[in-house]
């Protein structure tokens, strides 16, 4: 008899005791209800990418010398390069420069090793297209620039987590001037 | 105890007094009040829906619906109007009548349940000496619909999952009757009205849930399970199954389960508010505060004023409860179906039980305090 009551009040006691987590977990999501949102809405606010993003390549036709070095270090050989000797110059000339956006996997070999710096990583990332095909961009748009998110009116550029000032972790509403946290490349460069 | 406003029978005099026979003022009378509790209805659960949508996406730090109607109040109606005009599609090799048949019996019980919600002394459609009895009674035959048309999907997952809904529903009905009985048991009467007026003579303090706590516990789970709700919604379990019994729905079929599951979360708020947080009556009773003010309770205005008084407490109560079984959606994780089972069965049953002896026994004990 007394054992079986034990049971009970054990029992008694683990329903107690789960009902009290419950009532921690409660508190826990009425208390994110008044924390604001983090959404990015996007169309209508984009985060700034960080300068070290790696986006769609961009490609300067005339310093290009056509080594095919991005070539041999890209890991499916995807640039393609078509060029032909010119005699009377001694020279590799180029004709035609292509990356196809729909197979590129953006590592950034390419840009590392180009030893004309031709190569380089833009920002932009807003590739979709109706056709694959259309994601093969020749050397006329590889070499253009994307537009970028401060510039545009419809835009509400907001900060990445990383460029936030200390302790903030929302972009929003931002006080103007306000730094991110740590010190920035150039300073780190004075020292 | 005033009468408060008797709507009916003003209204039937009016209607004699300009020389109808009374049989047809009445006849005119009666579809009033229904369309009114199914309107009433709808309306409610498009705010219920907005406020789960909204609440969800506060409560995970997201912004939720905004661009239909200022902060988003129309999103409920376009995704209705969206279900509307969807093909309704009958499966191929399903049995089309009991296809059609099973969310239409989800659906009518429970806005037949709504006849017996008072909100007010004479505001209820009926005042059945059996009420609380007919909500159980009605609640139970959503598990056939279910079953119903998880079958006549000719689909597994669909007959699993209309399995499983229905195994929910029989088995959490048991501890439901058992605590609703409790409460019978104290107020003597298996009327809406008089379980209300019952717990209506000292304002907050007389409310049931101060001498029904484990009751009204074993009731709100039980209400959550019948509906489906997060805790326990395995049988749809939106993240990791199709959609259980749902699967093949589509359109205004799918949209009658949806509409269907959101009137029984309201509903279930209503008669948790009615049985056990006083319906009506407000925290301080308003025959005191009349007294205090030297008014007198028979007085034209202040009987409307006590009438939207008590609509207002009914639904505001019922809202609260609507707000805490979001809440628990989005703070507890999915119970296992063997788990629900057991919780059912093993823990709700016995401590119902418990519950309802206890009561039986404090009402012999102190008559006074257990409506003896």
């Amino acid at each position: 008899m007394i054992k079986f009551l034990k049971q009970v009040g054990d029992y008694a006691k683990e329903a107690v005791q789960s009902a009290r987590y419950i009532g921690q977990g409660l508190s826990v999501t009425f208390d994110h209800m008044r924390r604001r949102p983090v959404t990015v809405q996007y169309p209508y606010e984009k985060l700034i990418p960080s300068e070290r993003f790696r986006g769609r390549i961009h490609f300067e036709f005339d310093k290009c010398i056509s080594c095919e070095v991005c070539v041999r270090v890209c890991p499916i050989n995807l640039p393609v390069v078509d060029w032909e000797f010119d005699k009377a110059t001694k020279k590799k000339k180029l004709n035609h420069y292509s990356i196809d956006f729909g197979v590129c996997i953006f590592c950034g070999n390419c840009v590392e090793y180009c030893p004309t710096n031709c190569l380089s990583m833009t920002e932009e990332y807003e590739l979709s297209t109706y056709d694959r095909h259309m994601l093969n961009y020749d050397s006329v748009a590889l070499g253009r620039l994307p537009y970028k998110v401060m510039d545009d009116p419809m835009v509400t550029p907001l900060r990445e987590l990383g460029y936030l000032p200390k302790g903030i972790t929302e972009p929003h509403d931002l006080p103007a001037g306000s730094r991110r946290a740590g010190a920035r490349p150039e300073e780190i460069l004075e020292k | 105890m005033n009468p408060g406003i008797d709507l009916q029978g003003t209204f039937i005099q009016t209607l004699r007094d300009l020389g109808l026979p009374a049989g047809a003022a009445k006849a005119i009378w009666m579809p009033l009040p229904m369309f009114l509790i199914i309107i009433g209805a709808t309306v409610g659960v498009l705010v219920v829906v907005w406020l789960e949508r909204k609440i969800s996406a506060a409560v995970q730090q997201r912004i939720g619906p905004e661009f239909a109607g200022p902060l988003g109040v129309l999103q409920p109606v376009a995704d209705g109007l969206k279900l509307v005009f969807k093909e309704d599609i009958v499966p191929a090799k399903s049995d089309p009548w009991l296809f059609t048949l099973g969310p239409i019996l989800v659906v009518i019980p429970v806005f037949l349940s709504y006849l017996v919600v008072p909100f007010g002394q004479n505001l209820v459609i009926t005042n059945l000496s059996v009420g609380i009895f007919l909500w159980i009674a009605l609640s139970s035959i959503a598990p056939i619909g279910l079953l119903m048309s998880g079958y006549a999907s000719n689909n597994k997952y669909s007959l699993l999952g209309g399995l499983r809904a229905a195994a929910q529903s029989i088995s959490y009905e048991v501890p439901m009757a058992l605590s609703v009985l409790a409460v019978v048991l104290m107020s003597n009467s298996l009327s809406t009205i008089d379980i209300v007026q019952q717990q209506s003579h000292y304002g907050i303090l007389s409310w049931n849930v101060w001498r029904q706590p484990l009751g009204f516990l074993i009731f709100w789970i039980a209400a959550l399970a019948e509906c489906e709700r997060l805790p326990f919604d395995l049988p749809e379990a939106e993240e990791e199954l199709v959609a259980g019994y749902q699967t093949e729905y589509a359109g205004m079929k799918f949209g009658l389960f949806y509409i269907g599951s959101y009137v029984n979360l309201v509903l279930s708020s209503l008669l948790v508010a009615v049985l056990y947080l006083g319906g009506w009556e407000t925290p301080v009773p308003i025959e005191f505060v009349g007294g205090l003010l030297g008014l007198n309770e028979t007085s034209p205005w202040l009987q409307v004023i006590d009438a939207a008084l008590g609509i207002t407490m009914t639904v505001l109560k019922a809202y609260f409860l609507v707000f805490l079984a979001i809440l628990l959606r989005w703070t507890l994780p999915r119970v296992r179906i063997d788990q629900l089972l057991n919780l059912g069965w093993k823990f709700l049953l016995p401590v119902s039980l418990v519950n309802l002896l206890l009561t039986a026994a404090l009402k012999l004990a102190f008559p006074f305090a257990f409506g003896g």
